[in-house]
């Protein structure tokens, strides 16, 4: 009692360093390769994405590390690429879901009961409308399909989802005693937000705009085999997969090539985020 | 006479922290106990090992009787014939001890079903409902018959927690353990229900084994205390030696705090 | 002088719901005043009232003569320098993502109060007992009493004329809560109290003034102590008779 009361515990330093993890470390090794193969293919990659480099469906051999593709085109390089398009992808689709959706969301959990009421009405039809009629509609608005319409279409049929989310996870925050402790301390609705909503928040948002940039990647594949992606020769993963639907049995290495590129970074991706969040959380501790 | 509960050396553990060791208690048939302990203190967890109800990642050790049944390490099947026969619980919170979506009617049937099914008499429906009234009825609830028909949220507090006590009532338990069951509800309220406590431990001739962290509120329903502090039994005995001569240094901080608050109240500050 | 100043205030959320009725009641300075009830008593509501969270259906309310109004921004900033609180919950009303440091001089940097704002920090962290290296910590570090500690510092750090509390040390240990009771009589000697609880010996041995609630009314209010010697009201005498006394020592209870 009195020595509990009187002497502030000792520091947890230990557990502190310990929040650094393996999560952590594999995640921001597997993104670390992505993100550095993507920034290579700006000035340099083995050969020419948009010419015949070796005959029809190559094996893999030394000059070519996974074979050709159908073209002749050297499926590394296609890989390589790859890679930018789908952080590209993902960022960008995440980053535009994230603008609107956390700003609806913000909106949504402060907003009186009717407008909340009108919002939450307007997201659930939002959710429900396929990402596809989306992503035509969003093609049929601009000129055309293009890896730019599909990450717009893509992130507006995210920020739905982030929204619901941002709403009832802000209104959780919102039912604590600080919030009203800090507007007895002047501090505006605003300031409430920057310094204790989104703080509170962003760690269960972080991991998920980390499982929604693994769904856009994929989602992007989809929408490229519909021609409502990036025209070719802007080779996604997704479309290198579809491509190889045909010569699955004959050489696997086409479908089996793309298809570890994006679970490693999928999987890197989350990872990362799951040891960001414990990294920023300062009452995870090892034991209580 | 053998004791109803005996507690000896009872020890339980999460990982490699102990919170409750080497505690020894005994309460007879018909006797009254308060366990008396701050947050941490281990108080509510003895309870839990009373009755077998300990979460998975806490492992017991030592022994504890209850009934001539040892609990620890003994099987959830063999534990629920002791549960309701031999010991019953009525929690702090008794909005969340009652299941929101039943009407309380149907909540009291529940546990005297199946007393009733235990003495080998036939639950005729009617018969229960009739018993159901009687136990709403005996805690002193007004309109039993509006009260059975409610749900949780329709009715008060207290109210609530005379449901949760005709509840563990309608087990007709040797032992009732009441867990910081006035902690949540306001001041006229707990004075009746400790009021109703009292009489009914008394009418039914129930053992009472009474958890609080409130000095005042533990004394006027219980003969004897355990103060317990980080898991370990500091001092014991009748609750007037205890709260008149403590003993242990921590005894005394507690008592002299409460008397604190009893005096501003006296004017004797 | 009067600080606060309520005139026939009554606060509904309907027609028919309504938690106040007619309450009056006013606060000098110097004086620590309790407000006593159990729930439903409108005591929460008062509390909402003076804090500017709520506005009342009917009456007003006045701080140090001037109209409490909380559309005005003006008006708002001086009364938050003025009028602080503390809560009940030691564990919800620290924001568990910041450091004591943050917490703490929230106030400071809301209002843009000039000085120093370090050292106003460590002046009330000395002031409500807590040792100067708190700062770079997090809540989940210390106790339920000490974080109670942290927040009565986030309160005075702006040096405020009135500090409300609500239900202070109801959620705290019996050995910690008589250490933070302690803490509010000395901070009552610099600074006038209002203690919102449902607990009569806290409020006994803390306010010289008591106001007693029944379901929105004002049943007796006065002398803590002439009150507490001699209640009047029928619910006032209930409420005394309810509270749980340890064992007597031989000696004779009071009138009751």
């Amino acid at each position: 009692m009195s020595a509990l009361d009187e002497t502030p515990p000792v520091a947890p330093a230990a557990t502190r360093k310990s929040r650094w993890s393996l999560t952590l470390t594999i995640g921001l090794i597997l993104v670390g390769i992505h993100v550095a193969v993507a920034l290579l293919t700006l000035f340099w990659t083995p050969y020419d994405p948009s010419a015949t480099a070796g005959g029809r469906l190559e094996p893999p051999s030394l000059s070519h590390w996974v074979g050709t593709d159908r073209l002749g085109r050297d499926f590394f390089t296609l890989i390589m690429i790859g890679s930018r398009i789908a952080l590209v992808v993902g960022i960008g689709a995440v980053a535009i879901g994230a603008a609107i959706g956390v700003t609806i969301g913000l909106l949504s959990a402060f907003a009186t009961r009717f407008l909340d009421d009108a919002l939450a009405a307007t997201l659930d039809i939002l959710i429900a409308f396929p990402v596809l009629l989306l992503a035509m509609l969003v093609v049929a608005a601009s000129d055309g399909a293009s890896l730019w319409s599909a990450i717009l279409a893509l992130g507006i049929a995210m920020s739905a989802i982030v929204a619901r989310l941002t709403r009832i996870l802000a209104k959780r925050v919102l039912q604590n005693d600080y919030i009203i402790a800090s507007r007895t301390s002047g501090t505006s609705w605003p300031g409430v937000v920057v310094r204790h909503v989104l703080p509170n928040i962003w760690p269960t948002l972080t991991v998920n705009f980390a499982l929604q940039f693994g769904i856009a990647v994929i989602a992007e594949a989809s929408l490229s085999y519909l021609g409502l992606g990036a025209p070719p020769p802007n080779a996604s993963w997704g479309r290198l997969l579809q491509e190889a639907q045909g010569t699955v049995y004959t050489a696997p290495i086409g479908a089996i090539a793309p298809g570890i590129a994006l679970v490693t970074l999928v999987i890197g991706v989350n990872m990362l985020a799951d040891g960001l969040r414990d990294i920023g959380d300062p009452t995870r501790r090892v034991s209580r | 006479m053998t004791a109803l509960l005996t507690v000896d050396g009872l020890t339980l553990r999460t990982g490699d922290q102990a919170l409750v060791s080497d505690l020894s208690f005994s309460l007879g048939a018909g006797e009254r106990m308060g366990l008396i302990g701050e947050s941490g203190s281990g108080k509510s967890l003895t309870a839990m090992a009373v009755t077998g109800l300990l979460p998975k990642s806490i492992r017991p050790g030592g022994s504890v009787v209850l009934d001539g049944q040892q609990v620890i390490d003994t099987s959830d099947r063999a534990l629920n014939r002791l549960r309701g026969s031999s010991v019953a619980v009525v929690f702090q919170e008794p909005l969340t001890a009652l299941d929101p979506l039943m009407k309380i009617g149907r909540q009291v049937a529940g546990p005297l079903a199946r007393r009733l099914a235990r003495e080998g008499k036939s639950p005729a429906g009617r018969d229960v409902e009739r018993e159901v009234l009687q136990f709403l009825d005996h805690v002193a609830l007004p309109q039993p018959e509006r009260i059975a028909n409610s749900y949780p949220h329709e009715i008060s507090g207290g109210q609530r927690q005379r449901v949760a006590i005709a509840m563990a009532l309608a087990c007709r338990p040797k032992l009732l353990i009441a867990d910081e069951p006035t902690t949540a509800l306001d001041v006229t309220t707990q004075a009746e229900i400790l009021k109703l406590l009292d009489s009914l431990v008394r009418e039914l001739d129930m053992a009472l084994l009474f958890i609080s962290h409130d000095l005042p509120v533990v004394a006027t329903v219980v003969d004897r205390v355990l103060v317990l502090r980080n898991g370990r039994a500091v001092e014991e005995g009748p609750v007037k030696t205890v709260f008149n001569q403590p003993r242990h240094d921590y005894t005394k901080t507690l008592v002299t705090a409460a008397r604190t608050f009893d005096n501003a109240l006296e004017g004797t500050a | 002088m009067t600080l606060i100043d309520m005139r026939d205030v009554s606060f509904g959320y309907s027609r028919q719901r309504k938690v106040l009725h007619g309450v009056s009641l006013s606060v000098r300075q110097g004086v620590s005043v309790g407000l006593v009830g159990e729930s439903g008593s409108g005591k929460t509501t008062i509390l909402r009232l003076l804090l500017g969270l709520a506005r009342p259906t009917g009456g007003s309310i006045t701080f140090d003569g001037s109209s409490l109004d909380p559309s005005s921004r003006t008006f708002m900033r001086d009364y938050r320098r003025s009028v602080q609180a503390v809560f009940q919950d030691p564990y919800s009303s620290l924001d568990p993502r910041q450091k004591v440091h943050d917490i703490i001089s929230e106030p400071l940097q809301s209002l843009r109060i000039p000085g120093s704002h370090p050292d106003a920090v460590a002046a009330a962290l000395d002031a409500v007992g807590l040792p100067a290296d708190a700062i770079n910590r997090y809540p989940h570090e210390f106790s339920g009493g000490q974080r109670q500690r942290i927040a009565i510092a986030r309160a005075i750090v702006a040096r405020p004329q009135l500090v409300l509390a609500d239900e202070a040390v109801s959620a705290l240990d019996l050995s910690t809560r008589i250490r933070i009771v302690d803490l509010f009589k000395r901070l009552a000697q610099s600074m006038t109290l209002v203690f919102v609880s449902h607990d009569l010996g806290v409020v006994a041995s803390l306010c010289e003034e008591i106001i007693i609630l029944e379901r929105g009314h004002i049943v007796e209010s006065g002398r803590t102590r002439a009150i507490l010697d001699n209640p009047q009201h029928p619910y006032t005498q209930k409420l005394l008779q309810s509270v749980p006394r340890m064992p007597g020592q031989g000696r004779t209870r009071g009138k009751q």
